[in-house]
């Protein structure tokens, strides 16, 4: 790899003298998916994706390919030019990303990069192995990714990173269990770790109960966690559902809705999360505390965004992916604060009396401005009794407001997770989340599902 | 693209694979979206590829390379028959039997969506807008898609085939908003839109203009409606929202992958066991699932499914019975049953999963006024607005852009924030009648997530308007 830039330039000589703007994504990945103890589905990718973006008398359109040649270069660039001739004026183009200063911050490692099929075979492997008799499901997984921009405005970055997840799911028809690592060395992604919490805690729920539905208190496991704030941020965190008037946030800039032990903001450029110096229009990234102290202060933005705000709002460095653009710009390296609970057993005395909750699964969006969600518990519903995590429980329905989630938060865990958020659609780009697990005093549940298991 | 795959498939064997296939992929996609009266996004991508998959001692291998050419064929599927050959477990592998088959398809099309021009395009956009407009809309966004997809299979068996599929669509959406309400309301539907095979002309059946209207002044309506009360009711399902019923609570438990347990981590798995198959009851008499490749207009519909195996029509549910189950060879030969003919890759760069093609809740009689009619108290929903489901696709809850009350057989006040909740057998169970042939409607989604690395699948559903009695309805936070 290490050619994106190369690649990026040279398109855009192709794009003939135009403004434009040229993003290169590339990715030489592999992915040892495993079900019962068995790698069945593995998959190794070769890519580069190049994307130009051409502005015209203020018209803006765009074409991407991966045929990598001059050829290719011209015919996407020929292609991006008709776009653009074919557009009306965007008034909220206010031009490409100026050239800019990037910091090292990491996120690359050679030995990661340098793991092939077999070492991706053999750390699921080692996953499988310490899994011990249950059956084991799930991913590991390796890569590297390039994300070079060039444009016309002189602006030159680019990034190569790693990054190495293992998720795991250890199950049998009667009991399952779920853990996961990631990281951007795949020295601190040791397979074994995850696939034995997995098998942990799948042993302790066989013979899950019923609940009755209504408002619990509750501990959320950091994987829990994240993905109730991911699904959150898809409407209420980035400027895209702040402007059109969907997210929670509209009309609360500077309220206290949230819990003062809630702090959440977006942070590539924490070494400990998977570092990002720019967005995908070059713009330097910044760390943007979303809430703070339980107030809510601010969502994220792209350039285009930020211009359509009309209040001197600039980019914060969150111009996605293309694959994620009808969503605009949205958070992806989540970094929300840590409490003073040694553990989640300490959680669970905190809540006393309520249901402990490992993972979560299909989230939807109910009512955006209102924040609302639902989804299912799974590989891991516990009661919660006298402080302890008991008995476990069926997977339950939840149907909850965040505000109500988080607007009552008895403790937090003092360590964090990093847990990841790609689940590897389109081209490879690692984000994740540090997040601790939480204790909650208001967790809705709206009725029960399936038993743990296969 | 036919030499290079047929290139792939001998190095696979001479890598040592038993069986080993190839897809080489040119995949072009335009969207045009226009939003407050901006052009939005007006994007072209191609991406061009070849995935090999090889089998070795039994085990699976893929590679996916972005060059096509012949060594970049050749050494995706070395690397293919190198991690196939690393891959940990007891690996047994058979495959239902399939002819070798040779043979071109293409869709049948009267107007190629890519001669369209843009500005045509963007024209027709603009046009849906503008007709959205209304008090209290504060985005207004229209939507034009279209793809080009040209694919040639080689297997080791014998295969060899090429098909060229074009499919294309649209969708209007309306966002309204005051104090702290926001509402939406789209058409045709809320994922992006939907789609079709097909030319030009699909988009122009649509009439994304026409119906932009009625779409605005609803989602401004929807802002002074009340919410949906809890309850239990009966309803009456909109064909879209039917549709959306059908895939989660019926193409995905139906997936035998996930039966046999190989979606678990992710995707989850299923309901169903595969002694299932004939004895469970899944819904009552007047439900009939049918899974058909062959559906005209279908984004599931082609000649060859990604492992060569022909298009069909087979009964999935007959009677409220199941019947069948979606399959790739392989599961297939795990079953003892069926054929395969269900497996579908998304692009060069994935292995093909078992997936569903056009997948639909066969139509029963009367017209909608009749589905209505005989009901006393209920809500008739319409166009899918959230959507959730357990991992074995038992507990499902849906929410819908709008309701309306049904008294005494009539449509009557609007509802806004519309929830309903169930268990997928007993839910189908309380299918008591679905509307006539008339009212059935085919819809394109494109938006079918599963797999790791994850995988897009473009299908297809019919329905007409179906009624379910005693549902619980008006779930909140």
């Amino acid at each position: 790899m290490s050619r994106g830039l190369d690649l990026a330039e040279a398109a855009l000589r192709a794009s003939g003298g135009d403004d434009a703007e040229v993003v290169v994504h590339a990715e030489r990945s592999g992915v040892a998916r495993f079900a019962a103890s068995i790698v069945h589905q593995p998959t190794l990718i070769e890519n580069a994706v190049v994307r130009v973006r051409v502005a015209r008398d203020g018209k803006i359109g765009w074409a991407a390919t991966n045929r990598v040649d001059s050829g290719g270069f011209a015919e996407v660039a020929r292609r991006a030019r008709e776009a653009a001739d074919s557009a009306r004026p965007d008034p909220n183009f206010l031009g490409f990303a100026p050239p800019a200063h990037y910091s090292d911050l990491g996120g690359y490692d050679e030995e990661t990069a340098e793991l092939g099929a077999a070492d991706q075979a053999r750390l699921a492997a080692a996953a499988i192995e310490a899994a011990g008799g249950i059956g084991l499901y799930g991913i590991y997984t390796s890569g590297v990714t390039e994300i070079a921009v060039a444009s016309s405005t002189g602006l030159a970055a680019e990034q190569e990173t790693t990054d190495a997840v293992c998720l795991c799911l250890a199950a049998d028809t009667e009991a399952s269990g779920w853990s996961e690592r990631t990281g951007w060395r795949a020295a601190d992604v040791d397979p074994a770790e995850p696939a034995r919490e997995a098998a942990e805690t799948a042993a302790r729920t066989r013979g899950g109960g019923e609940l009755e539905p209504g408002t619990y208190r509750a501990v959320l496991e950091p994987v829990a966690v994240a993905d109730l704030v991911r699904w959150f941020s898809y409407d209420s965190m980035g400027a895209q559902g702040f402007l059109e008037e969907r997210s929670y946030f509209c009309g609360r800039i500077g309220e206290q809705p949230f819990d003062s032990k809630v702090s959440i903001a977006d942070d590539a450029l924490d070494p400990a999360n998977l570092p990002k110096p720019f967005d995908f229009e070059g713009t330097p990234k910044q760390r943007v505390p979303m809430i703070e102290d339980g107030v809510i202060k601010g969502v994220v933005w792209d350039r285009i965004t930020a211009a359509r705000a009309k209040n001197g709002q600039v980019s914060t460095g969150h111009a996605p992916p293309d694959a994620w653009r009808f969503f605009g710009p949205v958070p992806t390296a989540f970094d929300m604060a840590g409490g003073e609970a040694s553990s989640s057993e300490e959680l669970a005395e905190i809540v006393g009396d309520g249901i402990y909750v490992t993972r979560l699964h299909y989230l939807s969006v109910v009512d955006p401005r209102g924040g609302v969600l639902t989804g299912m518990t799974r590989d891991g519903t516990f009661r919660i009794r006298d402080g302890r995590i008991a008995e476990p429980l069926v997977n339950l329905r939840f149907t909850v407001a965040i505000s109500d989630v988080l607007g009552d938060v008895p403790g937090l865990s003092r360590d964090r997770r990093l847990v990841n958020l790609n689940d590897l659609y389109d081209e490879r780009f690692a984000h994740a989340a540090l997040v601790p697990a939480i204790a909650t005093g208001h967790f809705h549940i709206s009725g029960t599902g399936s038993g743990p298991g296969l | 693209m036919k030499a290079l795959a047929e290139a792939a498939v001998d190095a696979a064997l001479g890598a040592g694979a038993s069986y080993a296939d190839a897809r080489a992929v040119s995949l072009r996609r335009q969207y045009v979206v226009t939003k407050n009266g901006n052009v939005d996004d007006l994007s072209d991508t191609e991406s061009e590829g070849i995935g090999v998959r090889v089998l070795v001692d039994g085990a699976w291998g893929f590679a996916g390379s972005g060059r096509l050419d012949e060594s970049a064929a050749r050494d995706a599927a070395l690397r293919a028959a190198e991690f196939a050959r690393a891959a940990p477990g007891r690996h047994q592998t058979h495959l239902a039997p399939v002819e070798a088959h040779t043979g071109v398809y293409r869709t049948p099309l009267e107007r190629d969506p890519f001669s369209v021009p843009l500005t045509e395009k963007i024209d027709l956009c603009l046009r849906a807008e503008e007709g959205m407009r209304h008090d209290e809309v504060k985005v207004t966004v229209a939507m034009i898609r279209a793809q080009h997809e040209h694919k040639v299979l080689v297997s080791s068996e014998g295969t060899n085939v090429e098909q060229e599929i074009y499919e294309c669509g649209g969708g209007i959406d309306a966002y309204a908003s005051s104090d702290d309400v926001s509402q939406v309301r789209s058409y045709p539907s809320q994922h992006s839109g939907v789609s079709g095979q097909g030319g030009w002309e699909y988009v122009e059946e649509l009439g994304l203009d026409r119906e932009a209207p009625r779409v605005g002044e609803q989602a401004s309506a929807l802002l002074r409606a009340p919410a949906c009360p809890p309850g239990r009711t009966t309803i009456v399902l909109s064909p879209e929202q039917a549709v959306m019923q059908v895939h989660e609570s019926v193409g995905h438990p139906t997936e035998l992958d996930r039966v046999y347990g190989t979606e678990a981590a992710y995707a989850g798995t299923s309901f169903l066991s595969p002694d299932d198959l004939g004895s469970l009851r899944y819904g009552s008499e007047r439900m009939n699932i049918t899974a058909d490749s062959t559906t005209p207009g279908g984004l599931g519909t082609f000649s060859f499914d990604d492992e060569g195996v022909p298009a069909a029509r087979e009964a999935i549910v007959e009677g409220g019975m199941l019947r069948g189950f979606l399959s790739s060879r392989q599961t297939a030969a795990q079953l003892g049953a069926g054929r395969g003919g269900s497996m579908r890759a998304d692009g060069w760069a994935r292995m093909p999963l078992v997936r569903m093609t056009n997948l639909h809740l066969e139509p029963g009689e009367g017209s909608f006024e009749e589905l209505l009619a005989d009901v006393d108290d209920g809500l008739y929903l319409e166009t899918n607005k959230s959507w959730s489901i357990d991992d074995k696709r038992l507990n499902f809850q849906f929410g819908t852009q709008v309701a309306w009350e049904i008294k005494d057989g009539k449509l009557g006040r609007m509802l806004r924030d519309a929830t309903y909740t169930g268990v997928t057998t007993v839910f189908w169970g309380k299918l008591d009648a679905v509307a006539g042939p008339e009212e059935w409607t085919l819809f394109g989604l494109t938006n079918c997530g599963k797999g790791q690395p994850g995988q897009e699948a473009h299908v297809s559903h019919g329905a007409a308007h179906a009624r379910f009695r005693d549902v619980e309805v008006g779930v909140s936070a």
